[in-house]
C-alpha cells in the first residue's frame, strides 16, 4: 500500500490538554475539610502545539519529565481526548479510535507489558494476529522477519515471566509490529534497559523504518536515543513547542558558542589575561587559563578568526574546536524555557 | 525490638495523626469495607425476625424484637472487634512492604493496632447512626439494666484485645504458607458460626454450644452482646471474663512464640 | 463472526494461563466445599427452628443455595476476574494497550482473565439444584427449563452490566481499588429469598444491585413460583442494563486520562 507522498502523515494544529488536579495541604484540618470541599487546579500539560510529520520520518520528542511529550503522544495515538485543537494521523482523527486507524498504527511503551505473563510469547502473538486480522501466511512471514531482525531465536517459545527485561522488551516490540503498522508511537522505548540492549533496540527501529517506511514518533529523555535515530527533533517543555528542526540546528540555535581548547607548547608563556579576554569576546568567555591549557567559549561566527589569531600568536601543541555536549545544550534549553535563545546564550556565557 | 515503653504514647499519637489523614483520603474505600461489615448482620436480622414472626412470635427464647436487638448490637460489636490483617499479611510480605516495618525501632504490631483503631473510630461514625436506625425500624426490644451496661464495657474491650491478638497471630502463618486463602476461609467460617453471627449461640444444638464456649470465638463477639442484652446471669458474666482473660493470655503466649519463629524464618528466607 | 473468534481466543489464552497453577484446583475445591457446607449449615440452622421461611420451604431453600453457587460460579469464572484486571489496567496504565487495538475495547476487557477452577462452583451448584428439585418432587418440563435458562442468562447479564459500571467508575475514582467488594457484599444478601427483606432494603437490592434478579428469580422459575410479569421484567431489565452499561463504558473512555501523563 503506498502512501501519498504529498500529504503529511501526521498533522497537529494548536493541540491542548489541560488536567484538573485536586490539591490539598497536609495536616489534619485540611484532611477533615477535604471531606466536604475539593479544590483543584488546572494543569496545562500541553499548551498549544502545532507541527506536521511527513510519511517515513523519524521524529524525536525531547523534553524533561512532565514536559507534555507523553501526553502529546497519547493524544496522537488516540488514548486521550484533547481539551482543544485538532490532529489527524493517516487521515483519521486519532481519538475517534476508528478500527481502520488502529489497524495501521501501533503503540509501544517502555516498561509496560501487554504480553500475557505466564504463557509462551508466541501464544500472545497469535491473539494479536487475530485482533489485527493478519492473514496466516503474512503473519508467518513477518514473524520470521522480526525474529531475525531482533535476534529472538527461541525466546518466543518461552513464557514472558522467564525472560529478562531486555528480552521482554524485544518480544514486546516484535508483538507490536506483526501487523505492519504504518505509524509507530514509541513512548520511552529504551527506559530501564542496559546500554547494549538500548543500542540494539535503536538499531532495530532504524532498520524497521528503512525497510518499511513507517512514520515513527518517539519520546525520550535519553539524548542517545534521539542522536542515534532522529534527524528531526521536537523539543517540548512546559507543554510548549520550543524547537522543531534537526539536531544540528538545535545545537546551533541554543548554544551559539563553540569551545576552543589549546594545549600550549612547553616553554610557551601563557598570554595576558586581558588580551585573551578581549580576543575571546569578554572575560566570561575564558573558561580556563593555566600554564599549559587555555579553554575559550567563543561565538560561532568568531571561531575561525579567533583560532587563526591564537595559532599565529602562540606556540600551540594541540588545538581542538568542539561543539558543546548535546546534553549540556538540552539542559540549557530546558532551563531557559519558551522563546529564550538570548537568555540561554546569557546562561551559557555565565557558566 | 528495643523501645522504651515511655516513647510508645508519642509514637501512637503520631501514628494516629498519620492514619487519620490517610484513611480520610481513602474514605471511599472505607465506606466500601464498611458496607461489607454491615450487610451480614442485617441479612441475618431479617432472616431470624421472619422466622420468629412465622413461628408465632418467638423462637428459642427470642422474639422478633429480641432478634433485632441482638443483631444490631452484634453489628456494633463486630465492627469494633473486627480485624483484617489475617487477609493482608501475606500480601504485605509478598510485596516487600514488610521489611521496612521490621527496620523501624517499633514492633510492627503497633502500626497495625493504630491502623485498626483508626479505622474503627472513623467507621463507627457511620455504624452508630445505622445501628440506631435499625433499632428503630425493626422494633428492637432493648431494656438493659444498669449493671448490664457497666459490665458491657470491659467485655467489649477484652473482646477487642482478644480478637486482635488472635487474628494477628494467625496472620503470621503467612511466614510459612504462601497461599493462606484456604486457611483464611476456614477461620472465617469458624468465626461466622461460633461467634454468634449466623444465629445466637443459644439456638445451636447443645453439643455445638459446649464447643463454642471452649473455643475463643464466642468470647470475641457473642459474649459482649449476650451481656448487654441481659441474657447472662452475673455468675456467667464473671465466668466469661475469666474465659476472655484466659484466651488473651494464650494468644499473647502464642504470639510471642510464633513471632519469634516467624521472624527467624523470614530472615532466613529473605525479603 | 470476528468477535466470537476473538472471545474464543482470549478465553483459550486465559484458560491456558490458569491451568498453569494446578494447585489452585485443590484450593478451589476446598473453598467451594466449605462454601457449600456453610450455606447448607445456615439453612439447617434456620430450619431447625421452623418449617418455612417467608413462604419458602427447606427444599426450596436448598435449590436457592444451588442457584446461588451456580450464578456465583458463572460470575467468578470470567466476569469478575476480568473486571478486576480492568481496574488494575487502569491503575497501571496497561489499559492503554487495549485501547489502541482495532477491536471493541469492552469485548477485550470483558474476557481478559479466566479463573477456570471456579467451574467447580458451577458443577456443585448444579448438583445441589438437582437435589433440591428432586426432593421437592417438582417436575421441570421443557417449558420451565427454557424459562430457567432465559432468566439465568438475563440475571448473569444484569450482574455483568452492574460490574462493568462499577469498574468503569475506576476511571474517575482510581483510589477505589476495592469497589468490587461492594458487589461481593451485596451478593451475600442473595443467599436468602429477596422477598424476606423489607421493601426499602428490597428496593436497594433489587434496583441498585440486581442480585434478586440473578438468584431469586431463577429459583422461582424452577420451583414454579414464577409470574410471567417477572420474566418479562427480568429480560427487559437485562437489556436495559446491557445498553446502559455500554453507554457508561464509552462515556468513561472519553474521560480516561491514563495512569500518568
Amino acid at each position: 500500500m503506498t502512501l501519498s507522498a504529498t500529504r503529511p502523515s501526521i498533522r497537529v494544529t494548536d493541540l491542548r490538554k489541560t488536567y484538573q488536579v485536586p490539591e490539598r495541604e497536609g495536616g489534619l484540618r485540611a484532611a477533615a475539610g477535604s471531606i466536604l470541599r475539593r479544590t483543584s487546579r488546572s494543569v496545562p500539560a500541553v499548551a498549544g502545539i502545532s507541527f506536521e510529520v511527513e510519511p517515513g520520518e523519524i521524529v524525536g520528542f525531547l523534553g524533561p519529565n512532565g514536559a507534555g511529550k507523553t501526553t502529546t503522544l497519547k493524544m496522537l495515538s488516540g488514548l486521550l481526548y484533547p481539551t482543544s485543537g485538532e490532529a489527524t494521523a493517516l487521515g483519521h482523527v486519532p481519538w475517534r479510535r476508528e478500527p481502520d486507524f488502529l489497524r495501521r498504527m501501533t503503540l509501544i511503551m517502555g516498561q509496560r507489558n501487554q504480553l500475557a505473563w505466564d504463557i509462551p510469547v508466541v501464544d500472545s502473538f497469535e491473539l494479536n494476529r487475530a485482533i489485527y486480522g493478519v492473514p496466516r501466511d503474512e503473519y508467518a512471514e513477518r514473524l520470521k522477519e522480526l525474529v531475525e531482525l531482533l535476534e529472538l531465536g527461541d525466546l518466543v517459545r518461552k513464557p514472558v515471566r522467564n525472560l529478562s527485561l531486555g528480552e521482554r522488551m524485544k518480544c514486546e516490540v516484535a508483538g507490536s509490529l506483526l501487523h505492519r503498522p504504518e505509524v509507530l508511537f514509541l513512548d520511552e522505548p529504551t527506559i530501564g534497559l542496559d546500554v547494549t540492549m538500548q543500542r540494539r533496540i535503536r538499531a532495530f527501529i532504524a532498520e524497521y523504518n528503512a525497510r518499511t517506511g513507517a512514520t515513527t514518533l518517539l519520546t525520550s529523555h535519553y539524548m542517545a536515543d534521539v542522536e542515534a535515530l532522529c534527524r528531526r527533533v521536537i523539543v517540548i517543555h512546559h507543554g510548549v513547542l520550543l524547537y522543531d528542526g534537526d539536531l544540528a540546528g538545535l545545537v546551533e540555535r541554543f548554544s551559539p558558542r563553540k569551545t576552543i581548547s589549546i594545549d600550549l607548547e612547553a616553554g610557551q608563556k601563557p598570554p595576558d589575561a586581558g588580551w585573551l579576554a578581549e580576543l575571546a569576546g569578554g572575560p566570561d568567555a575564558v573558561v580556563q587559563h593555566s600554564a599549559e591549557r587555555l579553554t575559550l567559549r567563543v561565538l560561532r561566527s568568531e571561531t575561525a578568526a579567533v583560532t587563526t589569531r591564537l595559532l599565529a600568536t602562540l606556540s600551540v601543541r594541540d588545538l581542538v574546536v568542539e561543539e558543546p555536549p548535546i546534553d549540556e545544550v538540552i539542559d540549557l534549553v530546558f532551563a531557559a524555557g519558551p522563546g529564550s535563545d538570548v537568555e540561554s546564550e546569557r546562561a551559557g556565557a555565565t557558566r | 525490638m528495643t523501645l522504651r515503653l515511655g516513647r510508645l504514647p508519642a509514637v501512637y499519637a503520631a501514628k494516629f495523626r498519620a492514619e487519620i489523614a490517610l484513611q480520610v483520603a481513602y474514605r471511599g474505600a472505607l465506606v466500601i469495607w464498611l458496607l461489607g461489615l454491615l450487610i451480614e448482620p442485617i441479612v441475618y436480622l431479617v432472616v431470624w425476625t421472619t422466622v420468629a414472626r412465622g413461628q408465632g412470635g418467638q423462637v428459642g427464647g427470642f422474639a422478633a424484637g429480641d432478634f433485632a436487638a441482638y443483631f444490631t448490637i452484634l453489628m456494633i460489636v463486630n465492627q469494633l472487634t473486627f480485624t483484617w490483617h489475617f487477609h493482608f499479611f501475606e500480601w504485605r510480605v509478598r510485596n516487600g512492604f514488610f521489611s521496612p516495618m521490621l527496620l523501624r525501632p517499633v514492633h510492627p504490631i503497633h502500626n497495625d493496632v493504630a491502623e485498626n483503631l483508626t479505622f474503627k473510630m472513623l467507621t463507627f461514625t457511620v455504624v452508630g447512626p445505622v445501628a440506631l436506625f435499625l433499632l428503630a425500624t425493626f422494633g428492637a426490644t432493648l431494656h438493659p439494666e444498669p449493671w448490664h451496661l457497666i459490665a458491657f464495657v470491659p467485655t467489649l474491650v477484652l473482646a477487642m484485645v482478644l480478637r486482635f491478638l488472635l487474628e494477628w497471630t494467625l496472620a503470621l502463618a503467612a511466614f510459612w504458607i504462601t497461599r493462606t486463602v484456604a486457611l483464611n476461609q476456614a477461620y472465617y467460617v469458624a468465626v461466622l458460626f461460633l461467634s454468634g453471627q449466623v444465629a445466637p449461640l443459644s439456638l445451636f444444638p447443645p453439643a455445638v454450644q459446649a464447643v463454642a464456649s471452649v473455643l475463643p470465638f464466642r468470647w470475641m463477639v457473642a459474649f459482649p452482646v449476650e451481656t448487654v442484652l441481659g441474657r447472662l446471669a452475673p455468675g456467667e458474666v464473671l465466668a466469661g471474663f475469666g474465659a476472655q482473660l484466659g484466651w488473651i493470655i494464650v494468644s499473647l503466649v502464642l504470639m510471642r512464640v510464633i513471632w519469634r519463629a516467624g521472624i527467624r524464618r523470614y530472615s532466613a528466607v529473605g525479603a | 463472526m470476528r468477535s466470537l473468534g476473538l472471545i474464543w481466543l482470549s478465553l483459550r489464552l486465559g484458560v491456558l494461563n490458569a491451568l498453569q497453577y494446578r494447585a489452585d484446583f485443590f484450593i478451589q475445591l476446598f473453598q467451594s466445599l466449605v462454601g457449600l457446607g456453610t450455606a447448607l449449615a445456615a439453612v439447617a440452622l434456620v430450619f431447625g427452628q421452623t418449617d418455612e421461611l417467608g413462604g419458602w420451604s427447606r427444599d426450596e431453600l436448598i435449590a436457592l443455595v444451588g442457584v446461588f453457587l451456580l450464578v456465583g460460579g458463572l460470575i467468578n469464572v470470567v466476569i469478575r476476574p476480568s473486571m478486576e484486571r480492568l481496574m488494575e489496567g487502569v491503575r497501571l496504565g496497561t489499559l492503554d494497550f487495549t485501547l489502541t487495538k482495532p477491536a471493541d475495547a469492552q469485548l477485550l476487557v470483558s474476557v481478559r482473565q479466566v479463573e477456570v477452577w471456579r467451574l467447580i462452583d458451577v458443577a456443585l451448584g448444579t448438583v445441589v439444584i438437582v437435589i433440591g428439585i428432586a426432593r421437592l418432587g417438582e417436575r421441570v418440563g421443557p417449558e420451565r427449563a427454557v424459562a430457567f435458562g432465559l432468566v439465568l442468562v438475563a440475571g448473569v447479564a444484569i450482574i455483568y452490566s452492574f460490574l462493568l459500571i462499577l469498574s468503569t467508575l475506576a476511571f474517575w475514582l482510581v483510589r477505589l481499588e476495592n469497589i468490587l467488594v461492594i458487589f461481593g457484599s451485596m451478593y451475600e444478601a442473595g443467599r436468602w429469598p429477596v422477598g424476606l427483606y423489607p421493601p426499602w432494603l428490597r428496593v436497594a437490592l433489587t434496583l441498585v444491585v440486581p442480585v434478586a434478579f440473578a438468584i431469586t428469580v431463577p429459583v422461582e422459575t424452577l420451583v414454579g413460583r414464577l409470574e410471567p410479569m417477572t420474566l418479562v421484567t427480568t429480560v427487559g431489565l437485562a437489556l436495559a442494563f446491557l445498553v446502559g452499561s455500554r453507554w457508561f463504558w464509552k462515556f468513561g473512555l472519553r474521560h480516561y486520562t491514563g495512569a500518568s501523563a
